[in-house]
C-alpha cells in the first residue's frame, strides 16, 4: 500500500510556533525535535491562528458540486479542519495516518449511504480487531473464567456504551445535522429525535431458540452473547441513530483504519494504551447463586479434599451485630475467607470467595497469539494453558 | 426520651440501705503495674533473627484478595507453587525457631498472614458444623419403605420424620420420593400466611432475601 505523504499539508497555513508560557532564563532550552509518544502530552506546538494575508491561500474544494449538496463533507475539506488536525495529535497519531481517512471514521452509514464514503466497512474491520485482542487478551490471561463472565468483560471493554464513553473521552463532538458544508472533524449522522422510537435495524433481534446455551452463544452470536445482532451499514442508510451508535462506529472504524494504514503494531499499541489500560474489577463480574454446592463440586472434580467451613474468628456472638470470619478449608489449605453477621452468611461468602480465588487464576507468563504475527515473536511463543471448563452443577 | 435517669431518681438512691464498712479495694490501677502488664513479647514478623535489613512484612488484618490464587488451585507446573514451598519452609523455620507470643496465636490479628500457606503444626481452626461422610446405608427396600410410607400418608411421614427412622437426609427424602399435593398445599398455606403480612414486615423479608443474595456476589 502506498503511503500518503501529506505531513505537510497546512503547515503553511500555521503561524510560527510560540511558546504558551514565556519561556524561563535559566532553563535549558526545550527541546523541540522529540516528537510526544504519549497521547496524554497535549501540549500544542503549532498554534492554528491564519494570518490575515493567507485567508487567499486556502485551499477550495474542487468539486463541481457545492458542498450543500454532498451527504458528507468531500475528502479535500479534512486537509483545512482544525479539529481533524487536533484530534489526530491528541490520540498522538503519527503524521502518515491521512486526515482523510481520520474523517471519513467520522462519517456514519445514517449521514452517507455511500459505502466509499462512510464509516460502515471500516467499522467492521474494527470490530473484528477489538473483539479479537481482547478475547485473546481474557482467555490467555485469564484462562479459568467462566464464559459468562468473559461475556460481560468483553462488554465492558468493548462494548457499545464503553467505546461511546471512549469518543467522549477523546472529545469528540457530533454535528447537529450532516451534510457537505459541515467541519469534518465533527461526527456526522442523522440524529435519532427524542422520544422517537430507534429504528428496525437496531433491533434485530437473533431468531428465537427452545436452546439457548453457552454454546450457542459462542457460536451464533457476537463476542458479548447479547440476543441482538450487529445491523449491516447497508440497514442504517438515512435511518435516524442514537448518538451512541454513531460513536462506537467511530471508534471501530478508527481501530480499523489505523490497520489499514499503521499495520498491526501500532493497533496494538493504540488498543494497549486506550482500551486495555481501563481498569475493570472483574472479581465483581461473578453472581454465584450456589456456591457452597458449586466449591465441592470443583473439590470433587479436582480430587481435593471436601471444602469444609472452619471459624476462624467470632465477635459479638449473642450481640446485635456480631461478626463472623469463616475459612474453607480443604485438607489443611485455606481456599478461601468471607466475613460476615451471620455463620451461614460468612460460610457462603467464604465459599464465593474460594471459587473467584479458583477462576481468577492468571499464569505467570503470557504470550497471546497475535504476539507472534508475521513471524516477529515466533520463538518466544510459549502455549498457553487451557483450562477443562467451569463447574457445572 | 432519654433513658438517664433523672437527678431526683439518682439522689433518692444514694442512702445508703445498711451501714457497710468503706472498704478501700485496691484494682490494677497504678500506671506501674499497667505498663508490666502491658509489656508483651513482639510479633515473630517484627524480629527479624539477622541484623541486616530486612523486609517487615505485617499487613493490617483485612479479607485475603481473591486474586491471589491458593497453593492447592495452583496447576502443577506454576512457578507460584516452588515460591510458595520456599516461603513456607522459611515461615516454619522461623515459626519453631521462636514461639509466637500470646498475642500473636492463629486466630488474633498478629497471626501469620493469611497471603502466606499456614504453619503445617498449627492445629486447625474448629469448624462451623460437624464434617461427616456419607453413609450410602440404605437398601432397595429402605427406599422402597420410604416411597410407600410418604405416598400412603404424607401428612404423618414427613420428610423430617423420614429423615429421622431411616438415618438419612430431608433432601435425600425428597430425591426418592415426591408429595406434589402436599407440596402444593404447604405452599398455598405459606402464600395465605404470607399475605396476611403488614408493611413492615413485609419490606424486612424482601430485604432479607435481597440481602442474601448479595452473599454470592461479595458485595
Amino acid at each position: 500500500m502506498k503511503r500518503i505523504r501529506i505531513s505537510r499539508c497546512g503547515t503553511q497555513l500555521l503561524a510560527q510556533p510560540s511558546s504558551r508560557r514565556p519561556p524561563c532564563p535559566c532553563a535549558p532550552p526545550l527541546q523541540r525535535h522529540i516528537t510526544p509518544h504519549n497521547y496524554r502530552i497535549q501540549s500544542r506546538w503549532q498554534s492554528t491562528a491564519v494570518l490575515a494575508d493567507d485567508a487567499e491561500n486556502t485551499v477550495q474544494p474542487k468539486t463541481k458540486y457545492p458542498p450543500e449538496v454532498l451527504p458528507s463533507p468531500h475528502p479535500s475539506a479534512s486537509r483545512d479542519s482544525a479539529k481533524l488536525s487536533a484530534l489526530r495529535s491528541r490520540l498522538s497519531l503519527p503524521p502518515r495516518f491521512p486526515l482523510e481517512t481520520l474523517a471519513r471514521t467520522l462519517v456514519h452509514p445514517s449521514a452517507d449511504p455511500n459505502s466509499a464514503f462512510n464509516n460502515g466497512s471500516l467499522s467492521i474491520l474494527g470490530s473484528n480487531l477489538l473483539g479479537y485482542y481482547t478475547t485473546e487478551y481474557f482467555l490467555c490471561n485469564y484462562p479459568r473464567l467462566p464464559m459468562s463472565v468473559v461475556f460481560a468483560a468483553q462488554y465492558a471493554y468493548i462494548g457499545p456504551k464503553a467505546l461511546a464513553t471512549i469518543a467522549c473521552e477523546w472529545g469528540i463532538e457530533a454535528a447537529a445535522e450532516p451534510g457537505g458544508e459541515v467541519d469534518p472533524g465533527l461526527l456526522q449522522f442523522r440524529r435519532l429525535r427524542s422520544g422517537d422510537d430507534i429504528p428496525d435495524a437496531l433491533k434485530l433481534k437473533i431468531p428465537k431458540k427452545w436452546n439457548i446455551t453457552t454454546t450457542h452463544k459462542i457460536l451464533t452470536s457476537d463476542e458479548f452473547g447479547s440476543a441482538s445482532r450487529q445491523p449491516a451499514p447497508e440497514e442504517l442508510a438515512r435511518q435516524p441513530v442514537p448518538l451512541e451508535e454513531a460513536a462506537q462506529s467511530f471508534v471501530r472504524a478508527l481501530i480499523g483504519s489505523l490497520h489499514l494504514h499503521l499495520g498491526p503494531p501500532a493497533v496494538k499499541r493504540f488498543y494497549r494504551d486506550h482500551f486495555l489500560s481501563r481498569h475493570l474489577d472483574l472479581d465483581k463480574l461473578f453472581d454465584f447463586r450456589t456456591p457452597t454446592r458449586d466449591l465441592s463440586r470443583l473439590c470433587a472434580r479436582e480430587g481435593f479434599e471436601a471444602p469444609v467451613a472452619r471459624l476462624i474468628s467470632e465477635t459479638g456472638r449473642l450481640s446485635r451485630h456480631p461478626v463472623f470470619v469463616v475459612g474453607v478449608y480443604s485438607g489443611k489449605d485455606k481456599l478461601g475467607e468471607g466475613a460476615g453477621s451471620s455463620l451461614d452468611e460468612a460460610r457462603v461468602r467464604a465459599a464465593a470467595a474460594a471459587l473467584k480465588g479458583w477462576y481468577l487464576y492468571r499464569p505467570v507468563e503470557v504470550t497471546v497469539p497475535s504476539s507472534t504475527e508475521g513471524g516477529m515473536g515466533a520463538d518466544k511463543w510459549r502455549p498457553n494453558m487451557v483450562d477443562c471448563g467451569e463447574v457445572i452443577v | 426520651m432519654s433513658t438517664c435517669k433523672t437527678l431526683a431518681r439518682i439522689c433518692s438512691k444514694t442512702s445508703r440501705p445498711y451501714p457497710l464498712p468503706l472498704i478501700q479495694c485496691r484494682h490494677e490501677s497504678s500506671t506501674r503495674r499497667h505498663k508490666k502488664l502491658l509489656h508483651l513479647p513482639e510479633a515473630p514478623s517484627y524480629t527479624p533473627d539477622s541484623s541486616a535489613p530486612t523486609l517487615v512484612f505485617n499487613p493490617p488484618s483485612s479479607a485475603p484478595n481473591v486474586y491471589h490464587t491458593p497453593l492447592k488451585f495452583l496447576p502443577q507446573n506454576d512457578r507460584r507453587r516452588q515460591l510458595y514451598s520456599d516461603a513456607l519452609t522459611v515461615s516454619t523455620h522461623s515459626a519453631l525457631r521462636k514461639k509466637a507470643s500470646s498475642v500473636a496465636q492463629p486466630g488474633t490479628p498478629l497471626a501469620t498472614s493469611s497471603l502466606l500457606p499456614p504453619i503445617p503444626s498449627v492445629s486447625l481452626p474448629s469448624p462451623v458444623r460437624q464434617p461427616y461422610n456419607k453413609k450410602y446405608h440404605l437398601t432397595e427396600e429402605d427406599i422402597e419403605e420410604i416411597r410407600k410410607l410418604r405416598t400412603k400418608n404424607p401428612n404423618t411421614w414427613t420428610r423430617v420424620k423420614l429423615a429421622e427412622k431411616f438415618g438419612c437426609s430431608q433432601f435425600f427424602v425428597s430425591m426418592v420420593v415426591k408429595a406434589p399435593e402436599k407440596a402444593e398445599r404447604v405452599s398455598a398455606e405459606h402464600q395465605q400466611a404470607r399475605e396476611r403480612w403488614g408493611p413492615r414486615r413485609r419490606m424486612a423479608r424482601e430485604d432479607r432475601a435481597r440481602r442474601k443474595e448479595m452473599w454470592g456476589r461479595d458485595e
